[in-house]
C-alpha cells in the first residue's frame, strides 16, 4: 500500500474544510487564508492554487468575496462565509467529528492507540 | 522590500504569462478577477520581506511558492471551467474546456479529437439536410455504378456516379444529425468529468504538498 498517497488523498479531502474553517472567524484576503492554514494545519500549500479553490467556493456561494481598501495599504479581495457556507461548514464539521470518532474507536479496538508516534 | 525595475519586470512576466493561459479558457471579467489577486498576493508577499540583501533570490521564493503561472492557471481550469461545463453542459464553457485539455495534454488532444469528430460528423448530418432543397440532385445516396458508396453531397456528381433519394432524406439526416450531436455532448459531459477529475487529484496533489 502507498502511506504517501493514502496520506496526500486524507489531507486533500479536508481542503474545502479547512479554508472554510479559516474564513470563519471573519473576513479574510487570501493571503490571510493561506497563513492561517499554514500556522493550524500541516498543509504544505502551493499558494497560487488556493485562489482558484476560492474561486469556486465563490462560484458555489459558500464563499461571498468583495474588493475592499483600507487606508494603510492595497485594495485586497476579502472573502467571507455566507448563510451557506455557514450551513455547510457546519455540516462538514459535523461528518468529520463523526468520521474520524468512528475510526478512533475502531483504532482503540484495535488495541493499536499509539498515535503521536509519527 | 522594494522591487527594482529587474524585479518589476519579472512580475510582470510572471502575470502576463497567467493572464494569456487564463485567458484561453475563461471570460475576461474572471481573468482580471483572477490576475488583479495573484497580483496583490505578490504585492503583499513582496512587501513583508525585510532586510534582504538579495532581492531577486527572495522574489524568485516568492513567486515559486505562488507556484508556476501555467500551473496556478491549471486549478483555475479544472475548478471553475471545468465545473461549469460539466454541471451546465452549455456550449461554451464546455468547448473552452475541451480546447484548454487538448492543448495542455497529449491524453486530451485525442480525447477532443474524437469529440471533434462526433460533432463534425452530427453537424455535417444537419448540412445535408440543409442542402438538398437546393441541391436536389447534387445530395443523397451516392451510388457508383449500380453500388451505393456513401450518403451525403456530390459537387458535381462524377461520370458513373448516380445520386438516389427523395425529400425523405431531409428528416432522416436531422434525425442523424440530431441524435449523433446528442450522443456526442452526453460523452462529452462524461469525458469532461471524468478527465477533470484525474486532473483535480493531480493538482490538489501539486497543492497539497507531501
Amino acid at each position: 500500500m502507498n502511506i504517501q498517497g493514502w496520506h496526500e488523498q486524507l489531507r486533500r479531502g479536508a481542503l474545502d474544510l479547512a479554508i472554510l474553517a479559516s474564513v470563519a472567524p471573519g473576513p479574510r484576503y487570501g493571503l490571510e487564508i493561506i497563513r492561517r492554514l499554514e500556522d493550524f494545519t500541516d498543509l504544505v500549500v502551493t499558494e497560487g492554487t488556493i485562489y482558484p479553490i476560492l474561486a469556486r467556493l465563490t462560484r458555489e456561494d459558500l464563499l461571498a468575496a468583495s474588493w475592499t481598501t483600507s487606508e494603510s495599504s492595497h485594495p485586497r479581495k476579502y472573502y467571507r462565509l455566507t448563510t451557506q457556507g455557514r450551513r455547510a461548514l457546519d455540516d462538514m464539521i459535523g461528518d468529520w467529528h463523526a468520521f474520524t470518532g468512528k475510526i478512533d474507536r475502531l483504532i482503540d479496538a484495535s488495541g493499536r492507540n499509539d498515535h503521536g508516534t509519527r | 522590500m522594494e522591487l527594482g525595475e529587474a524585479g518589476k519586470s519579472r512580475v510582470r512576466g510572471y502575470l502576463y504569462v497567467l493572464e494569456r493561459s487564463l485567458s484561453s479558457f475563461l471570460p475576461r471579467d474572471v481573468v482580471a478577477d483572477a490576475v488583479r489577486e495573484i497580483q496583490t498576493h505578490i504585492a503583499d508577499r513582496v512587501g513583508a520581506v525585510e532586510g534582504v540583501p538579495d532581492e531577486r533570490a527572495a522574489l524568485e521564493r516568492i513567486l515559486a511558492e505562488l507556484g508556476p503561472p501555467l500551473r496556478v492557471a491549471q486549478a483555475y481550469s479544472a475548478e471553475l471551467t471545468l465545473d461549469e461545463a460539466v454541471t451546465t453542459g452549455r456550449i461554451g464553457p464546455m468547448a473552452r474546456s475541451i480546447g484548454h485539455f487538448a492543448v495542455n495534454s497529449v491524453a486530451g488532444f485525442f480525447g477532443a479529437l474524437g469529440l471533434f469528430l462526433g460533432y463534425t460528423a452530427g453537424v455535417a448530418f444537419i448540412a445535408i439536410a440543409a442542402l438538398k432543397p437546393i441541391f436536389p440532385d447534387n445530395v443523397g445516396l451516392l451510388y457508383r455504378q449500380g453500388q451505393l458508396i456513401g450518403f451525403g453531397a456530390r459537387f458535381p456528381v462524377e461520370a458513373g456516379q448516380t445520386i438516389a433519394g427523395g425529400y425523405w432524406v431531409i428528416p432522416i439526416s436531422i434525425g442523424i444529425g440530431l441524435l449523433v450531436l446528442v450522443y456526442t455532448h452526453k460523452v462529452a459531459r462524461r469525458w469532461l468529468a471524468w478527465f477533470g477529475e484525474r486532473r483535480q487529484q493531480r493538482l490538489r496533489r501539486n497543492a497539497v504538498g507531501s
